[in-house]
């Protein structure tokens, strides 16, 4: 899979990429969420297929809720997006999930839950 | 890389602050590879760097990486999902049909902290309607004291409550207590009992469950035990009660008077009728 992670901490992007390339997965990073719709964007012109989104929340510039709901007016992308992220309510779940997150990672969090998110994406898209 | 004890017991301490995971100082060399890629992580040059940013700050950041990178992972909700998805389609809807008004008893053997039998109560909840509900229990043993302390309380971190539980679910049967603490609804915790059971020693009662889940326990046992834990859960199953295994686990090489189905290339054990 190529998956897209959008996160401004440099150290959870060489984490997570050293977690995807040790599965086989390829990756791209994105330090905010306008960077990450300039890389859809370019993404969707050369029909290089991005198959799962990695998004943080806090992040400057655009964070991940504004990209969501961005996306959602804007149709950007129709690619599942996961949230990966350290605001861990249920009100910040439930938040991200009424605007078409389709799973929600906690930080802390463990490359087996990384992987158990994307098989369940793979199950449901 | 020589790691001072100091730089040892610092990780070894924090680590047990966030995972519950204990590493003994007889046991440090375990951290050795998982501190090293700390290093290359961070790119930094030395254990002792990497020591002394840790002591100065932990940020967010830096906890998550080193919480990766510490834990290992045995017990999941819905592991292996099919067996999940087999009770609450399949075995349950005929054991509700063939045994009406009866309250459907269940049984997750070795149900460590209580993973399973909570996820058997989930995947029972969303397809099956208020009354048929009302009708199940299930009850989890395990021979931890600790393990079963954890599944009676019902409490899971955030770890914990991630590892196999779809994001939606969380919000649905679980509710925060703190940042890091989830509890399980009371309405699906009401309908469990767990106790202290040895599967080899105890005495099983007669006849009693409908359903009983014994997964990942028999893979550890030789052929004997095998098949004297398969008697003892033959005897403990009402007639057409159904006895779900691990994935990798069969009755191979053990003389025990099961009926095979295979539902969806996943085998469960039926005790036949005649029994």
């Amino acid at each position: 899979m190529n998956i897209l992670v959008v996160d401004d901490s440099r150290v959870i992007y060489a984490m997570v990429k050293k977690m995807l390339e040790e599965k086989g997965h390829t990756s791209l990073w994105a330090e905010d969420g306008l960077k990450a719709i300039e890389i859809i964007k370019e993404n969707n012109a050369s029909n290089t297929k991005i198959d799962v989104i990695l998004l943080d929340w806090n992040m400057p510039n655009m964070n991940g809720i504004e990209f969501l709901e961005y996306n959602f007016k804007e149709k950007v992308t129709t690619t599942p997006v996961v949230m990966m992220t350290t605001e861990n309510s249920p009100e910040s779940i439930k938040k991200a999930l009424s605007l078409s997150a389709a799973e929600y990672i906690m930080k802390p969090f463990t490359s087996d839950i990384l992987f158990n998110k994307i098989s369940l994406i793979e199950m449901m898209f | 890389m020589v790691i001072r004890e100091e730089v040892y017991k610092f990780f070894a301490d924090y680590i047990y602050k966030i995972t519950g995971m204990v590493y003994v100082p007889s046991e440090y060399y375990r951290l050795d590879s998982r501190i090293n890629e700390l290093v290359q992580i961070f790119s930094l040059k030395s254990v002792e760097d990497l020591y002394e940013m840790y002591v100065k700050e932990i940020t967010p950041d830096m906890k998550a990486v080193l919480v990766n990178i510490s834990t290992n992972n045995e017990t999941y909700f819905f592991r292996d999902v099919k067996p999940f998805t087999l009770l609450s389609r399949v075995v349950l809807p005929e054991i509700l049909t063939n045994f009406p008004n009866e309250e459907i008893k269940m049984w997750s053997a070795a149900c460590s902290s209580g993973q399973e039998a909570y996820s058997m109560l989930i995947s029972i909840r969303n397809t099956t309607d208020d009354a048929n509900f009302e009708r199940c229990r299930v009850d989890g043993s395990d021979v931890s004291i600790k393990a079963l302390d954890k599944a009676k309380l019902g409490v899971y971190n955030g770890l914990e409550i991630q590892r196999g539980l779809p994001a939606p679910m969380i919000i649905k049967y679980f509710r925060q207590l703190d940042p890091d603490s989830w509890a399980i609804d009371d309405s699906l915790k009401f309908k469990t009992n767990f106790f202290e059971f040895n599967l080899l020693t105890g005495f099983y009662p007669q006849e009693k469950y409908h359903i009983i889940f014994c997964r990942n326990i028999l893979i550890y046992q030789d052929n004997e035990n095998k098949g004297k834990i398969l008697n003892s859960i033959y005897n403990a199953l009402k007639k057409d009660g159904i006895l779900v295994l691990g994935a990798g686990e069969s009755l191979v090489g053990i003389v025990a008077p099961f009926q095979q189905i295979q539902f969806d290339g996943y085998t469960v054990y039926k005790k036949d009728s005649k029994g």
